[in-house]
């Protein structure tokens, strides 16, 4: 139990990372709308990457949760997109 | 105490057999809740309630791609940008990096606006027009000669300094802005439809004259900057009135009254941002109250990590709302 609590921790930690690294840039390229697509398409590909690697290593990774993390970085992409698309 | 309790409940349970219909109405509030026996998410943060989201979003974009070509002028992008922030901008930044102050020409200034209306009139948004005309071309027909010219564009932002900024942050619009080779600088700042957008277009020349006894002096600057407030109030007052055909002085206003007004009905980056944080802040909202309802609970469900859906949600609206701006610079 320990040491399923020391990975989560790690993963997400290494979300948590990700996560800061892209807000930083998103603030660094704020003037710049095809950075911030490309940023934005980064995210929604990173988080989806990480939500099935995560859930691969906990063995609870199934079709169902697979298909809930490409919507979830679908939506997150459409969000973005939205605005910065005009 | 517990015999009454359980006789109750068998009666529940009876009437619950012999009319399902009667539970149906507490059944509703799973659509907000996780569903505790299936160990399921709320019915709308279901994987295909994600997906009408998405599609209701991508629709709504087209709204705001297609509106335009039927109403043009109808959304657009409120601005408050004037020459004479740009200018004070502008010098701000060259002091800071130890260059000289430019001084407005109203040569410049009167290229720079023919620019902007040649823009709007030909719908072209580009250094060079499709008929081939060139920066230097405008310049050069306003008689100034000069030993160096440049020229940044900037479109759709909302206030001066956000446009003084982005040219900052692009480093061929820097040169230009902190260039050691301009003694003078122009500027236009004009509202009209584009795309059927309504925008505000802003040019920027820069030059030093052939002869250096040509540059600015304080009070040409003066004139210049006066010359600006008035022109902006004409357009405030000219706006509303039908348009002549005929005179160059007929394409400025029609330009200016495509439009009904200087601000648009609809400011699209406040639409856009508001589409955003509507949908954002409704999926954030019930995965919220997923955690709090699963941990009261102790549910335990066979899906993805709520808080890392939550968590990322939280920083792309935050994203959306604190960072990101409108505006492109070219």
């Amino acid at each position: 139990m320990k040491e399923k609590s020391g990975t989560h921790v790690v993963e997400y930690s290494v979300l948590l990372i990700l996560t800061f690294i892209i807000g930083l840039l998103f603030y660094y390229f704020r003037y710049n709308h095809g950075v911030l697509i490309f940023l934005s398409g980064v995210l929604s590909f990173a988080y989806i990457l990480w939500g099935l690697v995560h859930h691969y290593f906990e063995g609870r990774l199934t079709r169902f949760i697979a298909a809930e993390y490409i919507v979830f970085g679908v939506l997150i992409f459409l969000l973005l997109y939205t605005v910065l698309n005009f | 105490m517990s015999v009454l309790t359980g006789r109750k409940k068998s009666n529940i349970v009876k009437d619950w057999r012999q009319r399902p219909k009667s539970i149906e109405k507490f059944q509703f509030v799973h659509h907000f809740l996780p569903h505790p026996e299936d160990k399921k998410r709320a019915t709308l943060l279901s994987n295909k309630a994600i997906i009408v989201y998405c599609a209701a979003m991508l629709l709504i974009a087209g709204i705001f791609r297609f509106l335009p070509k039927v109403v043009p002028g109808v959304l657009g992008y409120a601005s408050d940008i004037s020459v004479k922030d740009l200018l004070t901008y502008t010098n701000m930044k060259r002091k800071e990096a130890g260059f000289s102050e430019l001084r407005l020409n109203s040569s410049l200034t009167s290229a720079a606006y023919q620019k902007a209306e040649d823009m709007f009139k030909d719908q072209y948004w580009a250094h060079i027009s499709p008929a081939g005309t060139e920066p230097w071309d405008f310049i050069l027909g306003q008689n100034y000669d000069y030993i160096y010219a440049g020229e940044n564009l900037a479109k759709n932002f909302k206030n001066s300094k956000d446009v003084v900024e982005a040219w900052m942050k692009s480093s061929s619009h820097r040169e230009n802005l902190l260039s050691p080779n301009y003694d003078e600088i122009g500027f236009a700042v004009v509202n009209g439809v584009m795309e059927g957008y309504e925008t505000t277009l802003v040019v920027q020349f820069f030059g030093r004259p052939r002869n250096a006894a040509q540059v600015a002096s304080v009070y040409e600057e003066q004139t210049v900057l006066e010359k600006e407030s008035a022109r902006t109030a004409a357009v405030s007052e000219r706006e509303g009135e039908p348009a002549t055909e005929g005179t160059s002085e007929s394409v400025q206003k029609s330009v200016y009254t495509q439009a009904p007004s200087e601000e648009p009905v609809i400011d699209l980056t406040t639409a856009t941002k508001t589409v955003s944080a509507v949908f954002g802040g409704f999926v954030g909202t019930l995965l919220a109250l997923d955690v709090w309802y699963s941990r009261r609970k102790g549910l335990h469900k066979f899906t993805g990590h709520t808080v890392a859906h939550l968590g990322i949600l939280i920083l792309v609206v935050a994203s959306i709302w604190f960072v990101l701006t409108p505006g492109i610079v070219l």
